[in-house]
């Protein structure tokens, strides 16, 4: 009881079993809000796992969801890699003004966007990665440089009085001395490329794939569909993160020893 | 009691270095050198002070004696005949004692050893001997946020220590320190020093009394005036005291004796002054 009453003061850590008490008590309300929510046209629970079922058994949702998975993988490898390499870059001036001008794409939306990416690799599986890779880069090199901008001079030194040459120290700590901090950059972008999957299905559907699922759902106003699916989506991301999370912890058991919230 | 000691060949030489930052002089001509004191019954390194006021220049000077910066005039002599210093060749302690946070203790020393032109192996064995002289083996596989204050200024010694043997810069290493703790440092500073007759440590430091129990050598730090009080730009080294000449150096207690107190006193009051 002590322990649930510390969960709202301030700069606590919360043991794990009253952490679980609390995360149980939020899903109960949040599904009692949804039980008895007054915008009738809200499908119920059991309507939204009754249509997940129908999906899952008879359109194929399980394929689809692979489908986008697997799209999704390929544009994260092609993410990791170019906003990588541009963000380890930038530790040359030369490259710090191209990754600047990455970084500000963030503001474009893709419109106008799709036709040049059209030009440039065709259409097909070959845009919806290219598209999603441009989503992804604009936030990977905004994040990934800023934290390269900000590791301390002191830290260079460090490594210079060891008599490291600067491409020893480049790898000494911009890359392992940040790799920790890459993998969450990396495990937040997973995210992006979800959210834009959606858009992007819809752009070239031939492939199918869990956005132009929703999609489709969507335009019928199959509201349990559209709810069935976005929960797979849910689902899959969260536990997307936590493997991300969980390859951090083995990677890199250093980088949470210094938290007070681990 | 007066130490009896000979003074050889030059270890370091600081001759007329001068530096501007955004055209303000931060260092004048500034010059010393420090020798290797040999004492016939006991392996003796050296133990220099660089004390001086706050916004003195000691951090640019730290900077330059390193190897990390370029004078504008003057340079900064290694060894004897004389090599001019580079990064590396110099051992250098930060305050608050960087190590690679990524690195467990004993991979932070073994990468260090990768710097000096020593076989792997034998920089493995180094690094062995390190961390027992420094009572750090149980700690081998910690990494340094795991690591209490003294274990992590150990580790960054041993670290120093395993790429430049014998110059060794220390910053503020007294800061902060309780008095278990401060007599503690001082002895690891003084057998890392006395561990070879070559070896020198240079401790930039606020804490007087602290820097000279341990010194043979204390550098004072400080601007000239000119006739009308005002303090010229660019510090200069306004005096050297000599302790090992006035019987002060290599001694426990010493810090008890009139003689000592009364060089801290001088020390003290010159630094009201700059």
């Amino acid at each position: 009881m002590t322990d649930l009453r510390r969960v709202f003061e301030p700069n606590h850590s919360a043991t794990s079993s009253a952490m679980r008490v609390v995360v149980v008590i939020q899903i109960a309300l949040a599904i009692a809000v949804w039980f008895l929510s007054p915008f009738q046209v809200l499908p119920t629970p059991p309507e939204v796992f009754a249509a997940l079922g129908k999906l899952w058994m008879e359109q194929g949702l399980g394929q689809e969801l692979i489908t986008s998975f697997l799209l999704n993988l390929e544009a994260l490898a092609w993410t990791v890699l170019l906003s990588l390499g541009l963000c380890y870059f930038t530790v040359m001036p030369f490259f710090r003004p191209i990754a600047n001008a990455v970084a500000r794409g963030r503001f474009l939306g893709l419109i106008g966007l799709t036709f040049v990416f059209t030009l440039m690799v065709g259409g097909g599986h070959r845009l919806k990665v290219a598209l999603l890779v441009f989503g992804m880069t604009v936030f990977f090199v905004t994040s990934m440089a800023a934290e390269i901008a900000g590791i301390p001079k002191s830290k260079f030194d460090h490594a210079r009085t060891l008599r490291m040459s600067e491409w020893r120290v480049v790898w000494e700590v911009v890359i392992l001395g940040t790799a920790d901090k890459a993998i969450e950059v990396f495990r937040q972008n997973a995210a992006i490329g979800w959210m834009m999957l959606t858009m992007v299905e819809g752009i070239s559907r031939a492939e199918g794939g869990i956005g132009a699922m929703l999609l489709n759902q969507n335009k019928h106003f199959h509201l349990a569909e559209v709810f069935a699916i976005q929960i797979v989506i849910l689902l899959v991301g969260l536990g997307q993160d936590f493997a991300i999370g969980r390859f951090k912890r083995i990677v890199c058991p250093y980088a949470e020893l210094t938290l007070e919230r681990r | 009691m007066p130490n009896v000691y000979e003074v050889r060949d030059h270890v370091l030489r600081v001759n007329n270095v001068s530096l501007k930052l955004g055209g303000n002089q931060i260092l004048r001509d500034l010059s010393f050198e420090i020798r290797d004191l040999h004492r016939e019954d006991k392996t003796t390194g050296q133990i220099v002070g660089l004390l001086g006021p706050s916004g003195i220049g000691k951090t640019q000077l730290f900077r330059i004696l390193a190897g990390l910066n370029k004078p504008d005039s003057g340079e900064v002599l290694i060894g004897s005949p004389g090599a001019v210093v580079e990064r590396g060749m110099v051992g250098v302690v930060a305050q608050h004692y960087p190590l690679f946070e990524h690195r467990t203790v004993w991979s932070n020393l073994v990468v260090a050893g990768q710097g000096s032109s020593r076989p792997a192996e034998e920089s493995e064995k180094r690094a062995h001997e390190l961390l027992s002289r420094f009572q750090l083996l149980n700690r081998k596989d910690f990494y340094p946020a795991q690591l209490s204050g003294g274990q992590r200024q150990r580790v960054a010694i041993a670290q120093q220590i395993m790429c430049s043997e014998q110059f060794l810069l220390m910053d503020e290493p007294f800061s902060g320190l309780d008095v278990v703790a401060l007599d503690s440092v001082q002895e690891l500073i003084s057998e890392v020093s006395h561990a070879h007759t070559l070896n020198t440590t240079i401790v930039v430091s606020h804490d007087i009394a602290a820097v000279c129990e341990i010194a043979d050598l204390v550098i004072l730090l400080g601007r000239d005036v000119d006739g009308a009080g005002n303090p010229l730009p660019g510090a200069r080294v306004m005096k050297t005291f000599d302790l090992a000449a006035m019987g002060l150096a290599w001694r426990r207690g010493v810090h008890l004796e009139p003689a000592f107190v009364s060089v801290v006193e001088d020390i003290r009051d010159r630094f009201r002054m700059l």
